[in-house]
């Protein structure tokens, strides 16, 4: 595995287990630069003083939060990570949950643990203990200046690390307006789409989805590069029917027809 | 209500939708401004051709994408004709089943709410939200939304069609490389772990975790604002190597969890000088004044946090 990203401890109860952690995800998006398109040049951004209207060097710059309306308080680094919790590099278990109550919208973003030095035992026994009672660690963990909460799951063998997200950070359904219809859906409407979902109905193989987007993206790259000229090529719309149970219909024909 | 970040519609077999997506997650991070140092006003950044050394605007900025050496300049409608459809569409491909999607593939989690009055949309969206509701399947679909494709899980919450997008499987790493520890445990060990993970478990509840850091970090800035002091506290517990017997600390923390004991490894009293040393001299005057310290309006800062501590 390539370096670790952080070493440190993960200790529940007086249990305390070396671990390392390792980047699990990447993004594999095409990413450009800004460049100017009178001249293909490259795009810098300045810092400029709003006051003076000069450019600002990025030493000259400080971090400042507005309490009210242009009035900033300005922090240095060490005043902001004095905010970061004095937790060190343990992970502390604060109880265990089932893991499958987690909701998915906490999920932010994961790490993969490692053994670390010393740790290959107690690892051991951490994951196999989670895998037995399905259950999964949830604590809190300092990385890069910033406190997270977290959850620790056992995975086919691995040590997953998730950082979660807080509650209040969640927007409820009830803020999302939904306009009601005056009339609800059927019985056999329901049952229609019931029957198209059961047809539906796959295993989940993450193999099978390729980013397409990405090699389209490439492949408007390289036609440009040949000088040629990028049109949008209309695709026929869907009908925008009203009778929802022709359509449901009609769907469930496709989709058989569709299937193996 | 927040504004939408994306307009289109869903599409589930002919079944379509007309939707907009708002984000189910509101930024409650403390946010800094950038501020010239000098005369505290807020920094703007400009965007500079680096060639010609002046100022560019928003709309004459392109996409640079480096091909063999030379550089491709692409518009916002060359990327556009890349997927169109997609740009519009979320396709539902199929329905998986939630608990075979490991969190691992979850980014950020939207809501799908219908757009306009026409009955029929409505009640296609009432229907998709009724159908997902009843069953422990969510659809699996994927869009475009500002330049980037997602494979995206679609179910229901709160009585609303929720969106998460999710990483392509290339955007997730092996694991075969991780290194994961020893042999398998002794029964004996394993039982022991498990009676300890099952003695420290509770309900998920996830109101019962607040951000602290938020909270501290707002701290941090009001005890600025008046003046204080900022100290950085010691970190409250270093990182440890394994217990030299494992058996032994199962044992004890089993016993400690059952009898409700904690698991403090050492407790800090002199917690109390620390705070005074934060203090500014006023507010050192009126815990002086409260603790009626003689001789307390002629002494300096220093003298009134020595005199408070005794």
């Amino acid at each position: 595995m390539p370096r670790s990203i952080w070493n440190g401890t993960i200790a529940f109860g007086l249990m305390t287990v070396p671990v390392k952690l390792h980047t699990a995800t990447e993004s594999k998006t095409v990413h450009f630069s800004e460049v100017h398109l009178d001249d293909g040049a490259r795009i810098e951004h300045r810092r400029f003083c709003s006051k003076e209207d000069k450019e600002v060097e990025y030493k000259e710059v400080v971090k400042g939060y507005e309490v009210s309306d242009n009035t900033y308080v300005v922090l240095d680094k060490e005043e902001i990570a004095a905010a970061a919790g004095g937790r060190g590099k343990v992970i502390e278990v604060e109880h265990f949950v089932d893991a499958e109550d987690v909701d998915p919208v906490f999920y932010e973003k994961t790490y993969y643990m490692g053994a670390g030095k010393d740790g290959a035992e107690p690892y051991r026994l951490l994951h196999d203990a989670l895998e037995a009672t399905g259950r999964a660690g949830i604590g809190r963990f300092t990385f890069h200046d910033r406190e997270h909460l977290v959850a620790v799951r056992a995975v086919d063998g691995v040590l997953f690390l998730h950082t979660l997200r807080f509650a209040d950070e969640l927007v409820a359904g009830s803020d999302i307006d939904v306009a009601e219809p005056s009339r609800g859906p059927g019985k056999r409407e329901i049952e229609m789409a019931q029957r198209l979902i059961d047809t539906l109905h796959e295993r989940f193989d993450p193999e099978r989805y390729e980013d397409e987007y990405r090699q389209a993206v490439l492949d408007v790259i390289e036609r440009k590069a040949k000088g040629e000229e990028i049109a949008v090529t209309e695709e026929p719309e869907t009908d925008d029917s009203d009778d929802l149970m022709a359509v449901l219909e009609a769907s469930l024909g496709g989709a058989k027809k569709g299937a193996r | 209500m927040a504004r939408s970040l994306w307009t289109g519609s869903i599409s589930f077999g002919l079944v379509n939708v007309p939707v907009a997506l708002y984000s189910a997650v509101r930024d409650l991070d403390v946010h800094f401004r950038q501020l010239h140092g000098k005369d505290g006003a807020p920094i703007d950044t400009r965007r500079f051709c680096s060639e010609e050394d002046k100022e560019v605007p928003f709309e004459a900025v392109g996409h640079g994408y480096e091909l063999d050496g030379e550089q491709v300049v692409l518009t916002d409608q060359d990327l556009g004709a890349a997927a169109p459809r997609k740009t519009r569409t979320i396709d539902i491909e199929g329905f998986v089943d939630v608990d075979d999607v490991d969190p691992i593939y979850f980014d950020h989690p939207y809501f799908l709410a219908p757009v306009g009055e026409a009955e029929g949309n409505l009640r296609a969206y009432q229907l998709l939200v009724e159908v997902m509701k009843s069953t422990d399947r969510a659809a699996l679909g994927r869009f475009v939304m500002r330049t980037k494709e997602y494979l995206v899980l679609v179910r229901v919450r709160d009585d609303r069609l929720a969106l998460t997008t999710m990483r392509f499987h290339d955007e997730v790493r092996p694991t075969k490389d991780v290194d994961t520890g020893g042999r398998k445990p002794a029964k004996k060990q394993l039982d022991a772990a498990k009676a300890l993970v099952e003695a420290l478990s509770a309900d998920w509840d996830p109101s019962n975790h607040e951000d602290c850091y938020r909270e501290r970090l707002l701290d941090v800035i009001e005890r600025k604002r008046k003046g204080r002091k900022i100290t950085v506290p010691e970190p409250e517990r270093a990182a440890a190597g394994p217990p030299p017997d494992i058996m032994a600390a199962l044992r004890e923390s089993l016993e400690r969890a059952r009898s409700g004991q904690g698991f403090d490894v050492e407790d800090s009293e002199d917690g109390d000088s620390d705070e005074l040393e934060d203090l500014s001299r006023e507010e050192l005057y009126e815990r002086a004044q409260k603790a009626d310290v003689p001789g307390r309006s002629s002494m300096s800062r220093d003298e009134l946090v020595k005199a408070l501590s005794e």
